[in-house]
């Protein structure tokens, strides 16, 4: 592992697309090979546009500051080319495509990821999608569905997970994937996740969560809170015990104090 | 007076009474009155403007220039082989599994097959002007009467009266015929006007499917190509038909339709409109027996200035029969989709189970489209619904497809392939969806 981080956030402002409203308050944030971290914080804090603005969402604008990924200007590259060079996001609201199946969006998504002119071998790549599913205890004919189209919310959840296993990213946001999911739907996923860990320890996690249970299964090395845009606080994993005491309050009176 | 053909020669190709009497010059007294008549009815008829509601969109002033068009040159045909038209010979290529195919060019039918074992049973696949001599008794009842007759419009009565060629199925009682009938025609001359018909006869207990490639090139001039569909399925007969029009840029393309749905017959359509510049469907089905069954599915894929223009109409006129619409369309560029349906429940249609749906993604700012379902029902106990929807592709789910490394190009054709794979999926025809799949794809790749 290198000493320079994955990805490093400095000083990132943001705001909507067109619009003045500012979510993003100067972050700062550092990543490394390996690691996992963790972002709490409580609704309405900016953890989602956070994610979204390192994964390219075009529906913010970043006002100041840098993102730099794997000793690049990451803010440079558009969604897809982050995609192709490593980084995943888990979605909060995973997004249905009807009509097309899994196996069809995960097929197309790899063969984007070859060169012009060359064809994605498509045994070598149902091998591979079975073999993925199976390690995530899946059924094949779940690569089937349209995706996302009527699956509950542990089924979006765990699509994200099997898109994550397919694409093997080297930095993986994952946001929320633990909310509204019934503590069974959470071990599956949460168990998913630490078998992708553990055949690639080198790959980078941020763990977007609201809640400290999910940090049970998945266990951070750093623990940062954000409230109102900013980090208001970065520690170990005992700032997630304390925060699971005392919740959000003393943060957002620090704030207020201001 | 009676013209002979010996003094039409060299006289007129123009769209005149000259040249209904010249194509009634041939064939037996009740197909010559009834293309004179036709000329008439076609005379008497006005031609429709954007005052009625069935034109609002497609100014014909504007979009049509009948008195350019020249008449088929029915002459000017390659009967060999050899000589079939690279497009042509493609389609042909991709329709081996076909039980039967026929191949029109420019308006004359040169070529039909037939699996012999099926000929044997009695099925008749043929030229439409040659089933006119031999199986006359069937046409006089079936031609132009109550499917496609010329008193159903302007356009109607002008192919009744100047149908150069087209194709006459027959399948006798009970035959099942396991794989389709391929049809494949092809276009060729600029600024021509080409009429062919289609008549379809599933006597009872019969199943049949029948794929329609409509093929050209693109042209300079303005090009018409006329098609009269006319089906029948008797009681408890199995009829699918697909329509899969690929024609070239300049082409302004009629397709007039009627199925006739029988007691507990299946009857099921499907168009796909990818090419011409302008497309016009006026899809009737009528539901005349109880059990009747009727699955309208429609497929459109537009970009530049291409207009399409979807008239359909479910006519349920015995009880306990069902009809269910779905008609998908993405647009590009400046396209341009209409779609206008009715479901029409007559009075004693009880237990009418009918709906209807249109689509429509649009994936320019330019592109436009417009939707207008309609009910009409005159019985009481009945099951209808119709809805419509007009979209844009939205920006999370190209997003969701970026972030997982597809280009802006690749997740916009992912997005399409999707929305039109509904219809696809509706449809049990194998080998059709392949080759309808393709062509959307095709399109795609160029869009
Ligand atoms: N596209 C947007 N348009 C308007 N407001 C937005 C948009 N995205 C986020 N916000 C607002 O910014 C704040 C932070 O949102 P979000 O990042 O989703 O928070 P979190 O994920 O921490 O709950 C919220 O008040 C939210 O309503
Ligand atoms: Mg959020």
């Amino acid at each position: 592992m290198t000493d320079s981080p994955i990805l490093k956030i400095s000083g990132l402002r943001a705001k909507v697309a067109e619009e003045d409203l500012e979510i993003l308050k100067g972050v700062d944030l550092e990543l490394r090979a390996g690691e996992i971290h963790a972002i709490m914080g409580p609704n309405a804090s900016g953890k989602s546009t956070l994610a979204k603005i390192v994964a390219g969402h075009p529906g913010y604008e970043v006002t100041g500051g840098s993102i730099r990924y794997r000793d690049r200007d990451l803010l440079e590259l558009e969604p897809d080319e982050r995609s192709r060079a490593g980084v995943f996001m888990a979605f909060q609201y995973p997004v249905e495509i009807p009509g097309v199946s899994i196996a069809n969006f995960l097929r197309t998504a790899l063969q984007a990821r070859l060169d012009e002119g060359e064809e994605l071998d498509l045994f070598d790549f149902q091998d591979r999608l079975l073999e993925r599913m199976d390690l995530l205890d899946m059924e094949p004919a779940f690569a089937e569905r349209p995706v996302n189209e009527g699956f509950s919310g542990g089924e979006k959840k765990r699509n994200e997970i099997l898109q994550m296993a397919v694409l093997e990213p080297m930095l993986a946001l994952m946001d929320e994937t633990d909310s509204g999911l019934d503590i069974d739907a959470l071990q599956v996923v949460a168990s998913g996740v630490n078998k992708l860990k553990s055949e690639r320890p080198e790959m980078a996690v941020l763990l977007i969560t609201h809640y400290q249970r999910l940090l049970n299964f998945i266990r951070p090395d750093v623990v940062h809170v954000m409230v109102d845009g900013q980090i208001a606080r970065t520690g170990g994993p005992e700032v997630a015990l304390e925060l699971e005491a005392g919740g959000y309050a003393t943060y957002r009176e620090a704030e207020a104090a201001v | 007076m009676t013209i002979t053909a010996e003094m039409m020669e060299g006289v007129t190709t123009e769209l005149c009474r000259e040249a209904a009497e010249h194509a009634a010059s041939e064939g037996p007294d009740w197909l010559r009155a009834r293309r004179l008549e036709a000329w008439d009815l076609y005379e008497a008829t006005p031609m429709p403007t954007t005052k009625l509601e069935t034109w609002r969109y497609t100014d014909l002033e504007r979009k049509l220039d009948l008195d350019r068009l020249e008449l088929a040159d029915r002459e000017a045909v390659p009967f060999d082989t050899v000589d079939y038209p690279e497009a042509v010979r493609t389609a042909m290529n991709e329709d081996r599994r076909g039980t039967g195919h026929v191949v029109e060019i420019d308006g004359a039918v040169v070529h039909v097959d037939l699996d012999p074992e099926l000929a044997a049973l009695g099925v008749v696949l043929m030229s439409l002007r040659r089933a006119v001599d031999t199986h006359g008794e069937l046409l006089e009842r079936h031609l132009a009467t109550k499917a496609v007759p010329a008193s159903d419009g302007k356009f109607q009565a002008l192919n009744a009266a100047l149908w150069s060629d087209g194709v006459f199925l027959y399948v006798p009682r009970g035959v099942r015929l396991e794989h389709p009938v391929r049809v494949t025609r092809w276009a060729s001359a600029p600024g021509t006007a080409y009429f062919t018909r289609t008549l379809v006869l599933a006597d009872r207990e019969s199943q049949v499917s029948f794929v329609d490639e409509i093929l050209s090139p693109n042209f300079e001039s303005q090009t018409l190509h006329s098609s009269a569909v006319e089906m029948f399925a008797l009681d408890g007969a199995q009829v699918q038909y697909v329509s899969l029009q690929r024609m070239g840029r300049g082409v302004f393309h009629l397709s007039q339709q009627r199925t006739l749905a029988h007691r507990d017959s299946t009857l099921d359509t499907l168009n796909v409109n990818l090419g011409a510049s302008v497309a016009r469907l006026d899809l009737n089905a009528q539901l005349l027996g109880p059990g009747a069954n009727s699955d309208m599915m429609g497929l459109y894929f537009g970009d530049d200035d291409q207009h399409f223009d979807h008239s359909t109409s479910q006519d349920h006129i015995a009880p306990h029969a069902k009809s269910d619409l779905l008609y998908k369309g993405a647009l590009d560029g400046a396209s341009h989709a209409v779609f206008r349906g009715i479901i029409k429940v007559h009075p004693g249609a009880q237990r009418t189970d009918a709906y209807q749906t249109n689509r429509n993604l649009l994936l320019s700012g330019d592109a436009q489209a417009h939707s207008l379902p309609n009910l009409e029902i005159e019985a009481d106990d009945v099951r209808c619904s119709h809805g419509a929807t007009v979209g844009q592709l939205d920006e999370e789910s190209l997003f969701y497809l970026m972030s997982r490394g597809l280009g802006l190009e690749r997740a916009e054709r992912l997005v399409v392939q999707g929305f039109l794979g509904e219809v696809l999926s509706r449809l049990p025809l194998g080998g059709v969806v392949e080759k309808v799949s393709r062509a959307i794809e095709e399109k795609l790749g160029h869009a």
